[in-house]
């Protein structure tokens, strides 16, 4: 059965296809929640809510926007606001494309084609890691919708209600940070192996 | 830096996710290939977003996990009854 008439089925109250459409989704969402919470006991709380809040609003989908990203929105936004409650401050935040970047008081160093720097040496995966913990919130919730999940622009921007004016800077933003904070490690990395 | 540094590094990331128009592409790899600097940025850049993309592991929902969503979600007999084919 197409997805179409799946929804269709499970707005009618057909537990069969509401099953279905469940299943269908539950690893994505669990994986999306994962990767901005990076806590498994929190995917698994998002990803029941999200389906709780899927149950109650279906009748409201009215299928502007595809499933998916409707689907994704309630993730996404549930994932944020944990992470904001158990933060309790709220990060700033600055969309402003005017906004100075931090990148002109740095020195490019290239470590892009060091050979030793692949995701097998256990210590740059620790790094990586490090990095994507680190990245503020609004910036990680769209590095990991673009970069690693691989959607479009576009449908970032309607996954996290923001233009995509500002899903660009806030890539931009975010890549920078994960460039900046891996330099750190990997230019100290290279000058200890040259001396 | 620059004035046209910051204004190419700006449109690096775009360059990278595929997201710019051709002849703002042409401009920008034209500069690449004249520009050291940007040259690193854009390497490093595209080589952080690379890293990340291979560190990262998507997981398969447990059995458990999933029982336990079904039954919160009331489910939990008609995903029985799937299971068992």
């Amino acid at each position: 059965m197409d997805e179409k008439k799946l929804i269709e089925k499970a707005k009618e109250g057909n537990k069969a296809a509401l099953a279905q459409l469940v299943q269908k989704y539950s690893d994505r969402i669990y994986n999306l929640a994962l990767r901005i919470l990076r806590n498994h006991e929190d995917a698994e709380d998002i990803l029941q809510e999200t389906f709780l809040t899927v149950i109650e609003k279906l009748h409201t989908f009215d299928g502007r926007s595809s499933f998916f990203t409707w689907i994704y929105r309630i993730a996404t936004n549930a994932s944020l606001m944990k992470l904001r409650k158990k933060k309790v401050v709220f990060q700033q935040l600055n969309d402003n494309p005017d906004f100075q970047d931090s990148v002109e008081s740095r020195v490019f160093i290239d470590w892009s084609q060091d050979p030793s720097i692949t995701i097998y040496d256990q210590e740059v995966k620790k790094k990586i890691d490090e990095a994507i913990n680190k990245l503020p919130d609004i910036y990680r919730s769209v590095f990991i919708l673009r970069d690693i999940e691989g959607l479009s622009i576009k449908e970032t921007s309607d996954i996290m209600s923001i233009t995509e004016e500002n899903v660009k800077i806030r890539l931009r933003r975010a890549r920078q940070f994960l460039r900046d904070y891996l330099s750190d490690y990997f230019e100290e990395r290279i000058g200890q192996e040259n001396a | 830096m620059l004035e046209r540094h910051k204004q190419v590094i700006k449109q690096i990331c775009d360059l990278i996710g595929g997201d710019l128009d051709d002849s703002s592409c042409r401009d920008v790899l034209e500069h690449l290939n004249n520009c050291p600097t940007c040259k690193v940025y854009y390497d490093t850049i595209k080589k952080t977003v690379f890293l990340c993309k291979e560190n990262d592991c998507p997981e398969e929902l447990s059995d458990e996990a999933e029982e336990r969503l079904m039954r919160v979600l009331n489910l939990e007999e008609i995903y029985k009854k799937t299971k068992s084919g």
